[in-house]
C-alpha cells in the first residue's frame, strides 16, 4: 500500500472526509484500492462480532455470589495448576512417572541378580562352573549346556543298566 | 503486497498537542481508587467491579461465541481472573481495556479447548438461537442466510485467531466497539500514532491470512 492511503487508512476506511489526495491516488491505484476494498470487508466481517443490545438483559440474577464461588472453589494460581490443567503439564508428569517406572525395574532386576550370585557363592553344591554361570553370562551358558549333555548322557546309561539287569535276572 | 512496507514506520502525524489531550492519566481516576480497594482485597470493591462490568463482559463474550450455555460459564471465569490477576494490574490501561482483553482471551481459550472451530457454530448454535438473534437484533442483515453469516462469523474468528492477543483486542475494541483512534489512545495509554500503526499492521495480517486461507481451501 502506498503512502498517501497508508497515512490515513483509518480515515479511509471510515469513508468520512478523506483527504484529496486520497481519494485521487485510490481512483488511480489498483493496488490500493483492492487491499482497501479487502480491508473494508474484513471491517465489516468484525462487525458481525457484536451482540445484540438488549443481551445484557438475559443475564440470570445473583452472578456475583456464583463468581465468588468459583474464585473459593479455584483458589489462588499456584504452579501445581500448570502441570494439573495444561495437556503440556499433563504430558510431563506422565513421562516422568514412565522414566521412574524404568528406572525402578533396572535397579530392581539388577538388585536380584546380584542377590543371585551372592546365594551362588554360598551354596556348597552347585560346582565351580556353576558359579562362574550365576556371575558372568557368556561363558555360564556355554558351561551349562555342557554340564546338562554330560547328565543327561550318565543318565541314560543309568536307564540301560538297569535294563540290562532286569533281563539278566 | 510487499513485506518490507508494513515495517516502515508512519510519519509522525500527531503532535504533541494532540498526545497531550489524548493522555489519561489512569492513576488518579475514579476507577483507579476502585483497583486499589480491590488490591487492598476489600471484597465491595471487587463486587462493585463485577456489577460494574458485567453486562459488558457478557455482551463481549456472546458476541463472540454467541453460546449462551458457555458465555455465564465465560464470564465467570473472567471474574475470577480479575479477581487473582488485579494485584498486577499497573494503571497503563483503563480497568475495562484490561478486562477487555482477559475477555477475548478467554473466549479464544475456549474455542482453542474445542478444537473443532468449525463446528463450534454448528453444534452449539442452533436455527433457533439464529432467528432469536435475529429478531432481537436488528443490526442484523436478514437478507443474507443464517449459514452464510455463520461461516463468515467463522472465518472471522479464524483469522483474529492469527494475530496476537493485543492486537486482537486493539481491533475489537475498534470495530466492535466503536471506538475511535483518540479513544483507543486514551484507554490504552499508548499515542494515537501508535495506535494507527498498530491497527494498520493488524489488518495488513488479517488481509495476508484471509490470502493464505484462500490459497489452501
Amino acid at each position: 500500500m502506498h503512502r498517501e492511503i497508508r497515512d490515513h487508512i483509518e480515515d479511509v476506511l471510515r469513508g468520512g472526509d478523506t483527504l484529496q489526495a486520497a481519494r485521487e491516488h485510490l481512483a488511480q491505484c489498483d493496488e490500493c484500492r483492492s487491499e482497501v476494498l479487502g480491508m473494508q470487508e474484513q471491517m465489516e466481517l468484525i462487525r458481525e462480532l457484536r451482540a445484540p443490545e438488549d443481551f445484557a438483559a438475559d443475564l440470570r440474577p445473583n452472578f456475583y455470589a456464583r463468581v465468588m464461588e468459583r474464585i473459593e472453589a479455584e483458589g489462588p494460581i499456584s504452579i501445581w495448576n500448570l502441570f494439573i490443567e495444561s495437556a503440556f503439564g499433563r504430558r510431563i508428569a506422565v513421562a516422568s512417572l514412565a522414566l521412574a517406572l524404568l528406572i525402578g525395574v533396572y535397579v530392581v532386576t539388577s538388585e536380584r541378580s546380584a542377590e543371585d550370585a551372592a546365594i551362588a557363592l554360598q551354596s556348597p553344591q552347585l560346582s565351580t562352573e556353576q558359579i562362574i554361570v550365576a556371575g558372568e553370562d557368556a561363558p555360564a551358558r556355554e558351561i551349562t549346556r555342557v554340564d546338562q549333555s554330560q547328565t543327561d548322557q550318565s543318565s541314560e546309561d543309568a536307564v540301560l543298566a538297569n535294563l540290562v539287569t532286569y533281563r539278566e535276572q | 503486497m510487499d513485506a518490507s512496507i508494513t515495517t516502515l514506520p508512519f510519519p509522525e502525524v500527531v503532535g504533541e498537542g494532540t498526545r497531550a489531550r489524548t493522555r489519561v492519566d489512569h492513576k488518579t481516576s475514579e476507577e483507579a481508587a476502585l483497583v486499589r480497594r480491590v488490591q487492598a482485597q476489600d471484597e465491595m470493591a471487587f463486587r462493585e467491579v463485577v456489577e460494574r462490568y458485567q453486562s459488558k463482559v457478557f455482551s463481549i463474550i456472546f458476541g463472540i461465541l454467541r453460546n449462551r450455555n458457555d458465555a455465564e460459564d465465560i464470564a465467570q471465569q473472567v471474574f475470577a481472573k480479575v479477581y487473582f490477576s488485579i494485584k498486577n494490574f499497573d494503571f497503563r490501561s483503563s480497568l475495562l481495556t484490561w478486562i477487555y482483553k482477559i475477555t477475548v482471551n478467554e473466549c479464544y481459550d475456549y474455542l482453542r479447548k474445542k478444537r473443532v472451530r468449525k463446528l463450534v457454530y454448528e453444534s452449539d448454535f442452533s436455527q433457533e438461537d439464529a432467528q432469536r438473534m435475529e429478531a432481537s437484533d436488528p443490526a442484523v442483515d436478514t437478507s443474507v442466510p443464517a449459514d452464510t453469516r455463520l461461516a463468515q462469523r467463522d472465518l472471522i474468528l479464524k483469522l483474529l485467531s492469527k494475530v496476537s492477543a493485543e492486537e486482537r483486542s486493539l481491533i475489537l475494541l475498534k470495530e466492535v466497539e466503536g471506538h475511535s483512534v483518540q479513544e483507543l489512545a486514551g484507554m490504552t495509554g499508548l499515542n494515537e500514532n501508535t495506535i494507527k500503526v498498530k491497527l494498520f499492521r493488524t489488518r495488513q495480517k488479517l488481509l495476508r491470512a484471509a490470502g493464505r486461507l484462500t490459497r489452501t481451501s
